[in-house]
């Protein structure tokens, strides 16, 4: 399993990534970001935010003017927009699809936003595209619905003992498979 | 507080400014740790006493806040890069956060000048100006 290593060699980091979106935000929203802007919006230091920046500059995503305004570089943009996109279908995904509540759908869609790969992005941008038009089967709209009602807010206990055997069993399926493949 | 600025708000940007200080310290000692090369006891000897000045900036901005009847409540969020720094990239580091200090403590200048409270006034300008040679110093070290 070597899904850890291309956790630690991601293009960017958690931080990187909100800095990134918080200065596309700003320069959408007002039309300019400044470092004290961008650690009012984080609520961190600004000291935080020019060392994170720093290297962001170095890798040309960033880019600072003789006026200390910040701007992104079409990679920098291209980054954050991606990023950005990520957060709301994974919220979505979560929130719609799998029936959790708003405040964790957004909470946990932030803390993988910036790690997802592009292909599963545009798998589950499709997958809500095609709910979202009705051309999802009729099955599938029919389990979101029980899914729905069987939500019970906030899990106290998990894995519950259904769960964990459901996923030893999908372990053991796997192992299979990745057997059979060799 | 007669203008420009309320006791509550005055709290917050001071408690801004401790975190920028305390951040500071942590920075330092962590740069001073791991700062190598040939003139790594030269630069760490720089980083160390800036970190005992940065450690006092955060004791006389934590006495303005309980002056004012608040409480010192930085809000502290720190990541340190895992890797070795040179002397020239340590000192441009520490010149990034002392900079950004000093700029806070030019708002806060801003904010409380003119507004009556002559010994927060005064404690503002005190800091931009000692900030102001901090920033001075790391630039002549770096050459800038």
């Amino acid at each position: 399993m070597t899904g850890w290593r291309e956790f630690d060699q991601n293009l960017v980091s958690h931080s990187a990534a909100h800095h990134l979106t918080t200065i596309q935000f700003l320069l959408d929203e007002f039309g300019y970001a400044r470092v004290s802007d961008v650690a009012r919006h984080l609520g961190i230091t600004r000291g935080s935010v020019s060392v994170t920046l720093k290297g962001l500059r170095q890798r040309g995503l960033v880019i600072e003017d003789e006026h200390k305004h910040l701007g992104l570089s079409d990679e920098g943009v291209r980054i954050a927009r991606g990023i950005h996109i990520k957060r709301i279908l994974l919220q979505t995904l979560f929130r719609d699809v799998l029936g959790i509540e708003d405040e964790v759908a957004e909470q946990d869609a932030c803390k993988v936003e910036h790690l997802v790969s592009d292909d599963t992005a545009d798998a589950v941008g499709r997958l809500l595209h095609k709910i979202e038009t009705g051309k999802a089967p009729q099955q599938m709209q029919k389990m979101m619905k029980e899914l729905e009602k069987e939500s019970s807010g906030t899990v106290s206990d998990f894995p519950s003992e259904k769960i964990q055997k459901f996923a030893e069993l999908l372990e053991q399926r796997q192992t299979e498979n990745e057997g059979d493949t060799k | 507080m007669s203008s420009g600025i309320t006791r509550d708000e005055a709290i917050e940007r001071l408690n801004g400014l401790l975190a920028e200080e305390m951040e500071a310290s942590m920075r330092y000692l962590h740069l001073a740790m791991m700062v190598q090369g040939l003139d790594r006891l030269v630069v760490q000897k720089v980083l160390q006493d800036n970190l005992e000045e940065t450690l006092e900036h955060s004791e006389q901005v934590a006495e303005k806040i309980l002056q004012l009847g608040g409480n010192p409540a930085p809000k502290i969020r720190i990541d340190f890069e895992e890797r070795r720094y040179s002397g020239k990239e340590a000192l441009q580091e520490a010149l990034l956060f002392e900079q950004a200090a000093l700029d806070g403590y030019r708002d806060l200048l801003e904010q409380v000048d003119g507004c009556g409270d002559v010994i927060l006034e005064e404690f503002a300008r005190q800091q931009v100006s000692v900030e102001s040679e901090h920033v001075s110093e790391l630039k002549m070290l770096l050459g800038e």
